[in-house]
């Protein structure tokens, strides 16, 4: 059983999703390989090998971070064509869409995404209608059978080994150049916008002032593709522009998790974060409406528990 | 000839008022003579403020007295020794001439006086030179008659010379010579030329509102005020034949052309307009005198007949406004401000789509959840979910009441309390009642005070459609703007239901012993909701229920002033200082502990506004208090 | 400017959907409307438009009856046109029969841009409009957050998890844009009454000239089990312990 791993490099290394799935594709097949094209490629093959992956097709060509899919999605449909692997597992990042979304298209496979465990190399495991149910999918058509998995759904960890590195040839036809990144930019404070962050990081009253609002910019900032917003109050009492405003007359917020601070979840406000999957509130008062509908309430100081789970969750990043 | 320039120049005005659409008006009802009564020839609105109100009554009273007068001129004119028949001679006549002459010269100085030593703010941005133009026309009109009468006596060709006291002073002035004989004529003809300059003048100026205020105060509506008028929307008709609201002048009704020609620019409206006193751009005079000028400069040519707004008012100015009705309240010749605000509305609303984006979600819940805060229906009965309360079925028996909870009621936690109090007080009560449940659908008030009178009537329809299939006849709303919508505007639809407001009810029960009235102590003031107090007359209901004493704020009962959620302002964003921050620091003003309200918007407004400045003070509808006291405790 | 937007018609998009003894979501009868986030590349699609001054939007829809909901609402908003593909051999398909019913129906009309939302909010699978953008051989822009045509070239912002990218793609293309995009306009009253005679054509499987080998899905749903409830509505008095539980939960999420 062939099983590959598209894995997302940077010249900083491999992406931990990479790793991640290849600790899982370890069980599915016996022959493992990892896909990696774009600068810092050769520079991850260690890492990759080391995590499972006994072939690395890799290339370093500009090519492939220059273009958006196109040239990757080739150079990969040219090696399943050589190689006819069973299984091919995806990391749910942008770029990694829309190659499995392309490549589904040439070779006519199943492509399932968001899922949330691969039980065999031919069915996948997903959850719907808020987590409430759990779908099993026979994935069928033919190989490779292609599915794109929810982030963190799987622990990375070495089993030993190194990798034998195979040169991709980045020969991209150039009418699949068209799609060019011109700039890259880094936002530091809020990479992705309200409505689409995974994680929202949000403010109210409870905050008593403009300059807390630093503290949750550090916690969204030590989460990561998380968004700091904010309730009517504090935007009527000036502490952040009415851009950070979630609610009725403000933004409308679907993340994965929603932490708010100080907030006491006024109907007007809720009815800006209801699509959140999980709710975690912090706030001192125990009576808040926001702690009825909080998946884990905190009855607490804010001022303590935020600057404590910043600190919490950058040392599990940098630890494990 | 200055008849023939009246003439002419009051043409068309005259036009504009009769080629507009017919307002469906004007049916002598006998709350319509009544009023007509009152408010022209009693001076009722006028004399709400008692200063200015005598001033324009000694005018106008003086205005109707000596008409007559006119006659007595013109007829002296032609002949110096002839009289009028009947009143020539009357000695009763002559004297209530005489005193009525002065009180106008009275009147006139008390209006300088407000104008110039008082100078109240309601005055800015009117035309005051204009205003005193015509008190000086005024003046000089019963100068001259005083004068001439003085005259007359003087040079003793008086018919009544005793009947005249202020005149019979004025006629030392006058020797009885040839001077005086000469004065004589000299004052009668300027004292007729000036009326008839002043005829002239009229239609140009605001004072033609002494011939368009009585009949804009016959056109005013009949019932409560909180009701505006159907604005139907057949989709199958051919778009040119729907009318969605004002978009241009030819949109407006006879009444609303006579409003703009009304008005006499007093600015008691504009006093009173929460908007205007919180530093909003909008005033109801000035938004009516614009767009007078406007119709009256594209009437004349001067400019394209353009779209109302942003041409005559700026959006701003359409959506500031809360439909409180103060402004209504206040103007003395009935002008309907708001009807005409919510026609603009309309068409900004349903024909260009151009409104406060931050409106948008809550009309989409309203059309996809049929409640403003797009909560699912299923989710209407969580208040209940500790209660024993019946939900009507399909095909259940109806209730002796049905209690219309309303969206605020069901979805708002704070509002949820007064909804859970109030099942509590029907049931200790022995009330047969129950709730729609999901089967409720929002009366769309919200919908339709922002201008999406489409949205509305489907509502409407539906809810009807619900009520009368479910054979309710009596309904308890625990919502003023509920309460407002379904016992005023759904008889329009074919819904016409006994509805009573929860205060009403409750205070019934209380008085018939059926509940136990409240008791406590702490110091409570209470804020007379629009839509239930000035929009419906109901002020007492609530104070009964809260029994004993009241800490009144200063603006209270008809003259309270708007918490500011309505007019759909509940779903826009405010720009400081807020409305609802204003009231709240006059109720804290009172040294109340605790705020009664009547309606959930009131309650979330006012306690928002007691959070936002972290008061002590509490904010809590009167069935919660009264269910409080009663050992019925909602929490 | 010629624009083809893809739209969806989703079941409940506030609230819970139901799902059907088959396994797969309930449509007919269900409660539902035009995907939000379909709206957002109407939005995009309408504002390019009106910049170029001229063109015409074709709202593109695969689904039953209930589908003509959503193109509607798409065409009250503005579009000028609509097209529908219903077949009963559509029930059940899956994102790549999906994207080749759609590209098909593209591939029948001239256009400049083929416009989408990020996902479905009832599948949010996000990879119908990749596979559309290979099928017809398009450049694609995906998760666009700004967009903007000059000279015959798309410019965009592309959301990345860091902040974004600045990506440009020569017309034809195809772009899918996200939630933070836009603020979709509400159609007026007269905008709604207008979609009653915009033109909706019905197009079938074999209009399309697809075979039924393409419109065979690739999955089935083995079997749906209820997850384990949710620890939900739990509260707690903030300690020591309290970071690592919030950040348990987000790990549990998958979001650290």
């Amino acid at each position: 059983m062939k099983v590959w791993v598209w894995a997302d490099v940077t010249p900083d290394g491999p992406a931990p999703s990479a790793l991640e799935l290849l600790t899982k594709a370890r069980d599915l097949g016996d022959e493992v390989a990892a896909v990696a094209l774009g600068p810092g490629a050769k520079a991850s093959t260690d890492a990759l090998g080391e995590h499972g992956a006994q072939t690395v097709y890799a290339s370093d060509d500009e090519v492939f971070t220059k273009h958006l899919a196109q040239p990757a999605v080739h150079a990969l449909a040219g090696l399943v064509e050589e190689h006819q692997p069973d299984l091919i597992l995806f990391p749910a990042s942008y770029d990694a869409r829309d190659v499995a979304g392309r490549l589904q298209a040439r070779t006519g496979s199943t492509l399932m995404a968001n899922a949330t465990d691969v039980l065999s190399p031919d069915k996948a495991r997903t959850e719907i209608l808020g987590g409430t149910k759990i779908v099993d999918v026979e994935l069928k058509g033919p190989a490779p059978k292609l599915v794109l998995i929810r982030p963190q759904s799987f622990a990375a960890e070495p089993s030993g080994g190194t990798a034998e590195v195979v040169e991709v040839k980045a020969d991209a036809p150039d009418d699949l150049k068209k799609a060019e990144r011109l700039e890259r930019h880094e936002e530091e404070a809020s990479g992705p916008r309200l409505e689409d962050a995974k994680v929202v990081v949000a403010g109210g009253r409870g905050l008593g002032g403009p300059d807390a609002f630093e503290q949750l910019e550090k916690l969204a900032a030590a989460i990561g593709n998380a968004a700091v917003g904010a309730s009517r109050a504090a935007v009527d009492a000036g502490w952040v522009p009415y851009s950070f405003q979630i609610g009725q007359t403000g933004k409308t917020v679907k993340p994965e998790v929603y932490i708010c601070a100080g907030i006491s979840g006024a109907l007007q406000h809720m009815v800006g974060m209801k699509g959140a999957k999980r709710i975690v509130a912090i706030t001192k008062d125990p009576d808040a409406p926001i702690l009825k509908i909080a998946d884990l309430g905190v009855v607490g100081d804010l001022f303590k528990v935020v600057p404590a789970l910043t600190e919490e969750i950058e040392k599990r990043r940098a630890g494990s | 000839m200055a008849v023939v320039l009246f003439v002419g120049r009051v043409r068309p005005r005259v036009a504009l008022v009769a080629n507009a659409r017919p307002a469906g008006r004007g049916a002598p009802t006998p709350d319509r003579i009544t009023r007509e009564i009152t408010h022209v020839f009693l001076q009722k609105k006028l004399l709400q403020k008692l200063g200015p109100g005598l001033m324009h009554a000694f005018i106008f009273w003086g205005f109707i007295v000596l008409l007559p007068t006119i006659a007595e001129a013109a007829v002296a004119i032609v002949d110096k020794d002839s009289s009028l028949p009947i009143l020539g001679d009357a000695s009763w006549f002559a004297f209530v001439s005489d005193v009525f002459a002065t009180l106008v010269v009275v009147g006139v100085a008390m209006a300088f006086f407000i104008r110039k030593v008082l100078k109240p703010d309601r005055f800015r941005g009117s035309h005051m030179e204009e205003a005193d133009r015509i008190l000086l026309l005024i003046l000089a009109i019963v100068v001259t008659f005083l004068l001439w009468n003085a005259s007359r006596i003087g040079f003793g060709i008086a018919e009544v010379p005793d009947a005249r006291p202020v005149a019979h002073l004025l006629s030392n002035l006058f020797s009885s010579g040839e001077g005086t004989e000469f004065a004589e004529r000299v004052l009668v003809w300027a004292h007729l030329l000036v009326i008839l300059g002043f005829l002239v003048f009229l239609p140009g100026s605001k004072h033609l509102h002494i011939a368009t205020a009585p009949a804009n105060v016959w056109l005013a509506k009949d019932g409560p005020t909180g009701r505006l008028e159907p604005n139907r929307i057949d989709l199958e008709l051919p778009e040119e034949d729907i009318r969605f609201g004002v978009a241009t002048q030819k949109d407006l009704s006879r009444k609303q052309m006579l409003d703009l020609f009304s008005c006499t620019e007093c600015g008691r409206c504009q006093e009173v307009c929460p908007a205007w006193a919180t530093g909003k751009p909008l005033s109801p005079k000035l938004l009516i005198m614009d767009l007078r000028d406007r119709v009256v400069a594209e009437a004349a040519g001067e400019v394209e007949l353009q779209p109302l707004v942003p041409n005559a008012v700026t959006d701003q100015v359409v959506w500031d406004c809360v439909t409180c009705g103060a402004c209504v309240r206040e103007c003395p010749v009935d002008i309907e401000h708001v009807d005409t605000i919510v026609d603009l509305r309309r068409n900004l609303v349903m024909a260009e789509s151009r409104f406060p984006q931050e409106a948008a979600p809550m009309l989409r819940g309203v059309e996809s959840q049929e409640n403003p805060w797009g909560q699912p229906a299923s989710a209407r009965l969580d208040w209940a979910k500790d209660l024993d309360v019946r939900v009507l079925k399909e095909g259940d028996p109806a209730p002796e009441v049905l209690f219309w909870v309303g969206c605020a009621g069901a979805f708002d936690e704070r509002a949820q309390k007064t909804t859970q109090s109030v099942a509590r007080l029907l049931a200790a009560a022995g009330i047969d009642s129950a709730v729609l449940g999901p089967r409720e659908k929002c009366t769309g008030d919200p919908a339709r005070r922002m201008g999406h009178e489409y949205l509305f009537q489907m509502l409407a329809e539906q809810n009807v459609e619900t009520l009368n299939g479910a054979g309710v006849t009596k309904i308890v709303a625990s919502c003023a703007h509920c309460f407002n919508t379904l016992a005023n505007e759904y008889p329009d639809y074919g819904g016409t239901y006994e509805v009573v407001h929860h205060t009403q009810l409750l205070s019934e029960l209380i008085a018939a012993g059926r509940l136990q009235p409240r008791t406590g102590d702490g110091k409570i003031t209470y804020h007379d909701a629009c839509y239930l107090g000035r929009h419906n007359g109901e002020f007492d209901a609530p104070r009964e229920v809260i029994g004993g004493e009241i800490e009144e704020m200063p603006r209270n009962r008809e003259r309270s002033f708007c918490c500011g959620a309505g007019g759909a302002r509940m779903w826009m964003e405010e720009e400081s200082p807020r409305i609802n921050d204003t009231r709240f620091e006059e109720a804290a003003a009172t040294g109340a502990e605790t705020v009664a309200t009547a309606c959930p918007y009131c309650l979330v407004m006012l306690d928002d506004a007691a959070k936002g400045k972290s008061s002590d003070i509490r904010v809590a509808d009167v069935a919660t208090l009264l269910a409080e006291s009663t050992a019925i405790d909602p929490r | 400017m010629n624009v083809v937007v893809l739209t969806k018609w989703v079941p409940e998009p506030e609230g819970t959907p139901t799902l059907g003894d088959d396994g797969l979501l309930v449509r007919e009868g269900a409660d539902g409307a035009l995907d939000p986030g379909d709206e957002y590349g109407l939005e995009a699609a309408l504002q390019l438009v009106e910049a170029a001054g001229d063109g015409e939007i074709t709202l593109l829809t695969m689904g039953p009856e209930v589908a003509h909901a959503a193109l509607q609402r798409g065409l009250a908003m503005g579009a000028h046109k609509g097209v529908r593909i219903t077949d009963d051999s559509l029930r059940g398909a899956d994102s790549l029969v999906t994207a080749r019913v759609l590209a098909a129906a593209i591939g029948r009309q001239e256009f400049d841009l083929v416009v989408g939302g990020v996902e479905s909010t009832d599948g949010y699978t996000g990879t119908v409009s990749a596979a559309i953008a290979e099928l017809l051989g398009l450049p694609s822009l995906t998760f666009a957050r700004k967009l903007e045509v000059a000279d015959g070239s798309l410019k965009a912002e592309r959301q990345t998890a860091a902040g974004y990218d600045v990506v440009t793609a020569p017309i034809p293309a195809l772009v899918t844009v996200t939630a933070g995009a836009t603020e979709p306009r509400y159609p007026s009253l007269k905008g709604v009454m207008a979609a009653k005679s915009k033109p909706v054509e019905m197009l079938s499987v074999s209009d399309l000239g697809l075979s039924s080998e393409d419109t065979t899905a690739t999955q089935k749903v083995a079997e749906v089990s209820d997850a384990p409830p949710k620890q939900g509505g739990e509260t707690i008095d903030a300690d020591d312990t309290t970071p690592a539980r919030i950040a348990d939960l987000l790990a549990e999420a998958k979001v650290i």
